[in-house]
């Protein structure tokens, strides 16, 4: 109706915005899908691109106001939102709300302390690849939270201060409507005429004027959405609550009833069905995976569900503020099958100024007691609710033994009368869930006098449209029921002269005038106008008006044309019309009543087969869960290393491959209390990384025996040994074991050791190296008897200086093969990988002090030769 | 409907290398038996989610290498377990003379935690050596429940699950209670007991 046409080519669009938007995002994050899309406040609707900008993992949503339309570059958009993608931001997808949804445009509600917005975007590839993003970006933040892994959106604060909106601190409700004409930006205090350049929607006339359907839109956007607490998110404030029933006395009413009569009850009261109790489906912003179950659930509804037929009893009767002064049964009982369900509508319940303005009215208790006491005797019933608006009454009872499956019960009412406002005509609604079927009954008077059809209609749609039942998130509408019964004084009038209708029903020609009935022809015709109801052709004589008390047609001054004001029609598959009658004993009103009886399926959940269903339902999603879960293979988990030397890399490559369906991120993890995730003499290249999905790493696992660790070895404190912990960020740890035989050379044993050494060092059997490496087994040495087999200074030091001594210190002097250099550096590396050097730690400092006195110096050395 | 899960439980299967372990756990996760064995060399993990007793309970099973000298590494995913599964193998007496060990595997590295015996592979009375009046003696001995599965031809795999479930859900009440029930000025520091089952059990 007042929808704004985007661009034809909409995708390809979106192809070139989302090119614009990278260039002004920058290169260090990724613009991935970009839409163009209307945002919508307070009614008014302002052109926007969307975009899902990320970096690393996280993602974000950017909201761009286009200063120019059509954009061309990037500088001609100025950012408005950034609203992190995290597991606080509720997103929700629906159609808009309003008439005849022929284009095919969704709304998504993104809401989070960064904003609060609604955007509106078409039904195609573009804006659903969108959707599908954010959905998934937000399900992975929620996973990832579960393995306690807390995103940061650092990278978003640069962003942010470039934004015109959506600063967690500030409402951005009312910074929207306080720059009335949209689009704000950054640029318009500068600018003298920002509100005009600065607004495309106002150039291209694209502004609503609809203000009726917005007005209910923003009073319902105003829920609880800044709170955390994931309960009461889906609830609306109370205060709220009781606006909305402001206008009506039903909760009143039942306590003055129920005083001591527990019997009438609401249902609400008795079994705690009150909205805070129990969340009606569909509206807790659970996880996806809940969505998910949900969706296949009601899918299969078929397989644990059982039709079973209620009969259901509608009744309407435009009182004309008289009090109830004949027995009702009459109208009420007109079989002797009990009903299961009554819903029983009055319209002019109280004409009096008191009920109009005070919403105060006797009467309805009058009526209430007399519907109560006229129910069907052969079975015992308990009311479930009723709500008034001014003179429209509308009470339902249901069987006693249905009590237990009757769930999320709520009411709404829609003022239409005066000004489009006022409550002396209107529409009031009850629906509920009973069990696997919602119903809902609306009880509604609509515009009088002949002439004024269209304005019946318009109060018609009004009422559809504006009913909301705010107990669910989304509020949901009287079209989103199962079964729908449309019950009232809609006053259609019949297209003929006064006395043509007179003389049809005189002779029995209803046939006649049911042609000429403005409902009929109305919905005969192809239009909109009441789609999908379905009404009886009453056999009955038109309702109105007749003399008060009496059977006699309108005789006074104003000779009304007779009619069938009073009317049920019902909407929903598998209904079916059992009588349709009117009750012209009843006299106390100038409308006779009306009354309908129908079969109506209902679908009833056979918990057997639902629990059947709902366990196989899980299993799948746990089996789908245990999919998506990181899975790799690796192609050796075992790996031996022959021969390793010193100084001498060996390596060899183990390949993953990332199996699942996911991106896959790695980290070799430390063990236990390790500092490090392998030994010393072990690395693995790259030792974390992401493989995305069927991707391979290959990670190359080196063993390096240096310096540092070399005499560890040597010694035998270590082994070649180890395992390398794999892990997967949310997922599985693999062992990967790693093994090698050292082979012992002199760099990195010990001068104790090496001075009881006279062979080549791996000649000597490891036990006993092992043996003559442990501390002070030099002092073990039997020196008087064994002493000759000792050396005073280990061979390889003796060779290397006495080599160096030789040839080193003329530069000049050939050398033979060997250079002086590499004889020095060895050396030098011997030295380093001693673990104790040759002058002992415990004599360093004493060497120190001593080194610049000869004497002292020998008094030292003599000193340390005795003790060793 | 309204959430996704009541509880959410950890649960550790140990026990020898071979004893079907992974076979178990697939059976139960994914509903799935493969014949064919492939040791498990690292720590794996899978969820499920069952109703028990009117509560939805999502389980994050973990499987572990049953091999000797993963034994210390495999040690360290014990922490923050509800439930452990000690499984030994029906034809196999060696296994099941480890249980013993396993269950000191559990006392060192969980301070209070549900237990629960399994025999697995019981399908062939021919290769069974393990008697189950024999487990049965054992497992009263040790206060813990016994069952004999065979995740092959899926034979009480779902009632074991459900039983270990519902000793850690019991036991999780058991301690809510105990908290309720036990204002603050009551609390007995001394009581090492009590103390150690609140803070690590669930």
């Amino acid at each position: 109706m007042f929808y704004v046409p985007l661009s034809k080519n909409s995708s390809a669009n979106a192809m070139d915005v989302s090119k614009l938007i990278q260039k002004k995002v920058g290169p260090d994050v990724i613009c991935k899908q970009a839409v163009e899309c209307v945002s919508v406040v307070e009614g008014k609707r302002y052109l926007r691109y969307a975009a899902i900008v990320e970096k690393k993992d996280e993602q974000s949503v950017f909201v761009f106001v286009a200063n120019r339309v059509p954009c061309l570059q990037s500088a001609d958009l100025s950012l408005e939102y950034v609203i992190p993608i995290d597991a606080q931001l509720r997103c929700h997808a629906a159609a808009p709300p309003k008439q005849g949804n022929e284009k095919g445009e969704f709304r998504l509600t993104l809401k989070s302390s960064f904003a609060d917005i609604i955007l509106e975007m078409p039904k195609n590839e573009s804006s659903t690849l969108f959707l599908a993003e954010v959905t998934r970006a937000r399900d992975l933040q929620t996973q990832s939270l579960a393995f306690g892994e807390v995103p940061t959106f650092s990278w978003l604060e640069p962003f942010r201060r470039q934004c015109t909106q959506g600063n967690p601190a500030g409402s951005s409700g009312i910074q929207a409507s306080s720059s009335g004409s949209g689009a704000p930006n950054s640029s318009d205090s500068h600018n003298p005429f920002a509100n005009d350049s600065f607004d495309p929607m106002k150039h291209m006339n694209l502004q609503t004027t609809d203000t009726k359907v917005m007005a209910t839109d923003v009073g319902a956007s105003k829920t609880t959405w800044f709170e955390d607490d994931f309960a009461s998110m889906s609830l609306k404030p109370p205060e709220l609550l009781n606006a909305s029933h402001k206008s009506v006395s039903s909760n009143s009413l039942d306590k003055i009833l129920d005083d001591g009569d527990g019997y009438s009850d609401s249902l609400e009261k008795q079994f705690g069905l009150s909205p805070s109790v129990e969340m009606p489906v569909g509206s807790k912003p659970g996880t996806s995976r809940e969505k998910f179950a949900r969706q296949i659930l009601s899918d299969r509804e078929d397989e644990f569900t059982n039709q079973t037929t209620f009969r259901v009893f509608c009744g309407t009767w435009n009182v004309n503020g008289q009090s109830p002064a004949e027995a009702l049964h009459k109208w009420m009982v007109v079989d002797n099958d009990a009903p299961d369900i009554y819903a029983i509508c009055f319209q002019e319940l109280d004409l009096s100024k008191e009920a109009f303005i005070f919403n105060d009215s006797p009467k309805e208790t009058e009526w209430q007691n007399a519907v109560k006491a006229y129910l069907h005797p052969k079975a015992s019933y308990r009311k479930v609710k009723s709500i008034r608006l001014i003179g429209v009454l509308l009470i339902v009872y249901i069987q006693e033994k249905h009590v237990p499956y009757v769930k999320f019960i709520d009411t709404d009412s829609v003022p239409t009368g005066i000004m489009g406002f006022l409550g002396n005509k209107g529409g009031v609604a009850i629906r509920m869930t009973l069990h696997g079927s919602s119903l809902c009954f609306v009880n509604c008077h609509l515009a009088a006098h002949q002439n004024e059809t269209e304005r019946r209609v318009q109060d018609h749609h009004d009422i559809l449209a504006k009913t909301r039942f705010k107990q669910f998130d989304p509020p949901l509408r009287i079209s989103e029921h199962d079964v729908i019964f449309w019950i009232g004084d809609m006053n259609f009038r019949i297209d003929l002269p006064n006395d043509e209708v007179r003389t049809c029903i005189r002779q029995g020609k209803l046939k006649r005038l049911w042609e000429q009935d403005q409902l009929n022809k109305l919905m005969k015709s192809d239009g909109d106008v009441f789609k999908g109801f379905e009404e009886g052709i009453p056999q009955f004589d038109p309702t109105y008006r007749f003399d008060a008390g009496t059977d006699v047609y309108d005789s006074s001054e104003k000779n009304r044309i007779p009619a069938w004001c009073d009317r049920i029609l019902w909407q929903g598959p598998d209904i079916q019309l059992l009588r349709y009658d009117s009750h012209p004993h009843l006299k106390v009103s100038d409308h006779k009543p009306v009354s309908a009886v129908f079969n109506t399926k209902i679908r009833v959940i056979d918990q057997k087969r639902y629990k059947r269903v709902y366990e196989d339902i899980m299993k799948k999603m746990d089996r789908m869960e245990n999919d998506y879960l990181p899975q790799i293979k690796l192609d050796k988990t075992e790996i031996i290393f022959n021969d390793v030397k010193f100084i001498e890399a060996q390596s060899t490559v183990v390949t993953i491959a990332n199996v699942g369906q996911a991106p896959v991120e790695f980290e070799f993890i430390n063990k236990l209390d390790d500092t490090s995730y392998c030994r010393p003499w072990l690395k693995a290249i790259p030792s974390q990384a992401i493989i995305s999905a069927g991707a391979c790493c290959e990670v190359t696992v080196e063993v390096y025996v240096d310096k540092s660790c070399v005499a560890k070895l040597n010694a035998g404190e270590e082994k070649m040994e180890d395992i390398l912990v794999l892990h997967l960020t949310g997922g599985k740890d693999s062992f990967i074991t790693v093994a090698g035989n050292y082979l012992i050379s002199s760099f990195g044993s010990s001068i104790e050791a090496l001075v009881q050494l006279h062979g080549p060092i791996r000649e000597v059997p490891v036990a006993d190296l092992i043996e003559i490496e442990k501390p002070g087994s030099l002092s073990r040495v039997d020196i008087a008897q064994d002493g000759g087999r000792l050396y005073m200074v280990p061979k390889e030091i003796w060779k290397m200086v006495d080599f160096l001594h030789q040839h080193g210190l003329d530069m000049n002097l050939p050398a033979g093969d060997l250079s002086v250099h590499s004889v020095a550096e060895a050396l030098l590396l011997f030295l380093e990988c001693l673990a104790q050097p040759v002058i002992p730690f415990e004599y360093y400092a004493q060497c120190l002090t001593s080194s610049n006195n000869l004497l002292l110096s020998k008094q030292t050395l003599v000193l340390g030769l005795i003790n060793v | 409907m309204a959430r996704e899960y009541d509880h959410l439980f950890k649960l550790l299967i140990i026990g020898d290398s071979g004893v079907g372990k992974s076979s178990l756990l697939l059976r139960f996760a994914d509903n799935i038996f493969s014949g064919s064995y492939i040791t498990t060399i690292g720590v794996d993990f899978k969820i499920r989610t069952i109703d028990v007793s009117g509560e939805r309970v999502k389980l994050q099973i973990w499987d572990t290498a049953g091999q000797e000298r993963f034994r210390t590494i495999t040690s360290t995913y014990y922490r923050g377990t509800h439930g452990v599964l000690v499984v030994y193998d029906v034809c196999s007496g060696e296994s099941f003379a480890n249980v013993q060990r396993w269950l000191h595997e559990i006392d060192q590295n969980c301070d209070v935690v549900n237990r629960i015996l399994v025999g697995n592979k019981d399908d062939d009375p021919e290769r069974k050596v393990v008697l189950t009046q024999d487990a049965e003696r054992f497992a009263e001995r040790m206060q813990i429940q016994l069952f004999e599965t065979s995740a092959k031809d899926n034979k009480n795999v779902e009632e074991m699950f459900t039983a270990i479930t519902q000793l850690v859900l019991e036991s999780k009440k058991k301690v809510q209670d105990e908290a309720r029930n036990a204002p603050a000025s009551t609390i007995r520091v001394g009581n090492k007991k009590s103390s150690g089952k609140s803070s690590k059990c669930c």
